[in-house]
C-alpha cells in the first residue's frame, strides 16, 4: 500500500483535524441558533463574543488556569498514589474488600460541594483544600477500575503462570499488572476529568485565584462571554489531561486490542 | 368499555369540581422569589400574607427562597417568578445587558452593606481594618462596592489581607478565626454569627462613610408591566401595607415568618434584624413617604457609583428612569 498521500488529505484525516472540524461546526450551529431564535445575550452569549473574550482575557485566563491546573494535578496524582495500592489490596484480600469497599462506595455518595466548606475551615485558603477536593472526586474511578482490572485475571492464565513456576513477584509483574493496565487506564481517564471538576468546586468555596474564581466573578457581573470563555479553558484542561493519559497508555500498552488500529506494524508482547 | 366510561366520568367530575373551586376563589397565583434563604429582611412578606393583605387584593402569594439576587433576577427575566425581591443594583447590571426587568419599588433605600467582625476584636472604625484579614465573596455586590468604601475611608488594599470564599465559607472563616472581618448585610450575617456563637458582632456600615447605594427592592418583568399593570399595582399596595405594618410591629412580622418556616432563625435576633432593616426603609428625603417610594436622585447616585465601581458599563448606564419606575406604587 502506498504511503505517499497528498498533504491536504493527510491533514484533514489526521487525529487533530477531526475534533477541530467538529468545533468549527458547533461554532457555526451555535451562532445560527442564536440568530434564528433571537436569543438575548444575557441568556446565551454569541460565539464570537466568547472568542473575542478568550483572546482579550487570555493572559488572565492562562494565569488562573495554572492555579487550577496545579490543584488538579495534585489531586489526580494523589488519586493514583493512593487509589491503585488500595485497589490492589481490595482485589487481593477478601478481608480488606469486605471492610473497605462498602465504606468507599458510601463515602462516594456524599456530595463534595457540601463538605468543601469544611475543608476550608480545616485546611485554610491555600491550594491544599482544592487538592483534597480534586482527590476526593478523582479517587473512586481509579479504585473501581483497578479492582476490576486485577480481578479480571482469567484462571487459565493463573494456571499457565503456575505451570511455568512463576514467583509471586513475576506473576504480578508479568501477568497481573499488564493484564490490569487497560482497565486502570480507562479509570485514570475518567478520574482526570473529574479531578478538574473537583479543583473548581474547591475554588468556588474558598479561593481568590483559579478558573473557579473567574467563574464567580463572571457570574456576579452577568458577564456570560467571560463565563463561557472560562468554561472553555476548563474543558481544554480536561482534554489535555485526558490526552496525556492517552499518550502514556499508548506507550505502556501498545499491544492492547483497543490500540491495534492505530499501530502500523504489529507489536509482539 | 366499562373502564373507559368510568375514566371519562371521573375526568368530567374532576373538571367540574375544579371549575367550581376556581369560581369560588378568583385569586391570582403569584410567585415572589426572594434574594436569598430566609432571614429577618423577609419577614414583612409573611406578615402581609398572614394578615390577608395579599388575599384582599385577590393575590394568592407563593413566597420562594432564592439563591442570590443574580439568580432571582434571571428567574424574573425568564418569567419563572412573577416578582422578585432583589438587590436593585444587581438587577440594573443585568437589565443593562438586556434582561427585560425593572424595579417598581425600592424597600431598602439606605445600604445594609457593612464590614463586620466580633465586637471583642475591637474593630470599630475603618482605620482599625489595617493589618486584619477580610473575607469577601468574589463577584457579589458587596465585593464590588468595597473598593469605593476603601477609597472613601482612605484605606489601601495592601493595608489588609483578603480571603475569598462563598457565603458559608465567609461565616466559617470569621467563626474559626481564619478571618477577622467579613463583608455582609447588617441584618443577615451579623445575626447569623451572633446566633451561632452568642458573641456580639460590630458592623461598620458603608452608609456611615458616604457610600449611598440603594439596596433591596421589588422587580418585575417588563412584559408583566405591560400585560398585567393592575396586578402589579395590587401587589405593591399589599406589600406597602406589609412593610408599614412591620415598621410598627416587627414582633408580629417575625412571628408570622417563623410560623411559615420555623427554621428561619432565632426569634429574638430576627426581631433585632428586622428593626435594623426597617431603619433603612427611608432616607431623610423620603422620611414622610410610604415605603418603597425611593427618591430618583438616590437611584441616580447609585447608578453613578455602579458605573464607576460596580462593573456597570458606562455606555449602558442610562438614566434612573430606565431602571426604576414608581408609577405602580399606591
Amino acid at each position: 500500500m502506498s504511503t505517499v498521500h497528498l498533504w491536504p488529505r493527510r491533514v484533514l484525516e489526521s487525529q487533530l483535524a477531526r475534533p477541530l472540524i467538529l468545533i468549527v461546526a458547533i461554532f457555526v450551529l451555535w451562532d445560527l441558533v442564536i440568530r434564528v431564535f433571537k436569543i438575548p445575550p444575557y441568556l446565551i452569549p454569541a460565539p464570537w463574543d466568547v472568542a473575542k473574550m478568550l483572546v482579550a482575557e487570555w493572559p488572565r485566563l492562562w494565569r488562573e488556569s495554572l492555579f487550577t491546573g496545579y490543584a488538579t494535578l495534585g489531586g489526580f496524582g494523589l488519586s493514583i498514589l493512593f487509589g491503585i495500592p488500595i485497589a490492589m489490596l481490595i482485589a487481593y484480600s477478601r478481608l480488606v474488600e469486605s471492610y473497605v469497599y462498602p465504606l468507599l462506595v458510601f463515602s462516594q455518595s456524599v456530595p463534595k460541594i457540601a463538605i468543601a466548606p469544611l475543608f476550608v475551615v480545616w485546611f485554610g485558603f491555600g491550594i491544599f483544600p482544592k487538592v483534597i477536593s480534586a482527590f476526593l472526586l478523582g479517587f473512586f474511578p481509579v479504585v473501581v477500575a483497578t479492582v476490576m482490572g486485577f480481578k479480571s485475571m482469567e484462571t487459565e492464565m493463573i494456571d499457565l503462570a503456575r505451570s511455568m513456576r512463576a514467583s509471586r513477584l513475576q506473576m504480578f509483574l508479568k501477568f497481573s499488572l499488564p493484564q490490569a493496565l487497560p482497565s486502570i487506564f480507562s479509570g485514570l481517564k475518567v478520574s482526570a476529568t473529574l479531578a478538574v471538576v473537583g479543583a473548581v468546586v474547591g475554588e468556588f468555596v474558598g479561593s481568590n485565584s483559579g478558573i473557579g474564581y473567574v467563574l464567580q466573578i463572571a457570574n456576579g457581573n452577568f458577564d456570560l462571554p467571560l463565563m463561557f470563555a472560562a468554561l472553555f479553558v476548563l474543558s481544554m484542561m480536561g482534554v489535555i489531561l485526558f490526552a496525556i493519559v492517552d499518550l502514556v497508555e499508548n506507550a505502556m500498552i501498545p499491544w492492547h486490542q483497543s490500540r491495534r488500529a492505530d499501530v502500523m506494524t504489529a507489536a509482539t508482547a | 368499555m366499562k373502564a373507559l366510561l368510568r375514566s371519562v366520568a371521573m375526568f368530567l367530575a374532576a373538571t367540574m369540581l375544579s371549575a367550581g373551586i376556581a369560581q369560588a376563589q378568583t385569586k391570582e397565583k403569584v410567585v415572589l422569589m426572594l434574594n436569598w434563604y430566609l432571614y429577618s429582611e423577609h419577614a414583612p412578606f409573611f406578615l402581609g400574607k398572614e394578615r390577608g393583605f395579599y388575599d384582599q387584593e385577590g393575590i394568592d402569594l407563593d413566597i420562594q427562597e432564592g439563591r442570590g439576587s443574580g439568580v432571582t433576577v434571571q428567574a424574573v427575566a425568564a418569567n419563572t417568578a412573577t416578582f422578585g425581591y432583589v438587590d436593585v443594583p444587581t438587577m440594573i447590571k443585568a437589565a443593562a445587558k438586556g434582561a427585560p426587568v425593572r424595579s417598581v419599588g425600592v424597600a431598602l433605600q439606605l445600604s445594609p452593606m457593612s464590614v463586620m467582625g466580633f465586637a471583642e476584636k475591637n474593630i470599630r472604625a475603618p482605620k482599625d481594618i489595617a493589618g486584619k484579614t477580610v473575607a469577601i465573596t468574589p463577584g457579589d455586590s458587596m465585593s464590588q462596592i468595597w473598593p469605593l468604601f476603601l477609597k472613601k475611608t482612605g484605606i489601601k488594599e495592601t493595608d489588609f489581607k483578603t480571603v475569598a470564599g462563598d457565603a458559608q465559607t465567609k461565616l466559617n472563616a470569621v467563626m474559626s478565626g481564619q478571618a477577622d472581618l467579613l463583608l455582609g448585610y447588617v441584618m443577615d450575617q451579623a445575626i447569623k454569627l451572633q446566633d451561632a456563637t452568642k458573641k456580639p458582632v460590630y458592623p461598620i456600615r458603608f452608609a456611615d462613610y458616604g457610600v449611598n447605594m440603594i439596596s433591596s427592592g421589588i422587580i418585575v418583568n417588563n412584559e408583566t408591566l405591560k400585560s398585567k399593570p393592575d396586578l402589579v399595582k395590587r401587589f405593591l399596595r399589599a406589600t406597602t401595607r406589609a412593610l408599614e405594618e412591620s415598621e410598627k410591629n416587627p414582633e408580629a412580622a417575625v412571628d408570622a415568618m417563623l410560623k411559615a418556616n420555623a427554621k428561619a432563625g432565632v426569634r429574638e435576633t430576627l426581631i433585632i434584624g428586622l428593626k435594623q432593616t426597617t431603619a433603612l426603609y427611608h432616607t431623610k428625603e423620603t422620611a414622610k413617604q410610604r415605603p418603597l417610594r425611593v427618591s430618583m436622585t438616590d437611584v441616580s447616585e447609585s447608578l453613578d457609583l455602579l458605573a464607576q465601581y460596580g462593573g456597570l458599563d458606562p455606555a449602558t448606564k442610562g438614566k434612573a428612569e430606565d431602571w426604576v419606575v414608581l408609577d405602580y406604587l399606591p
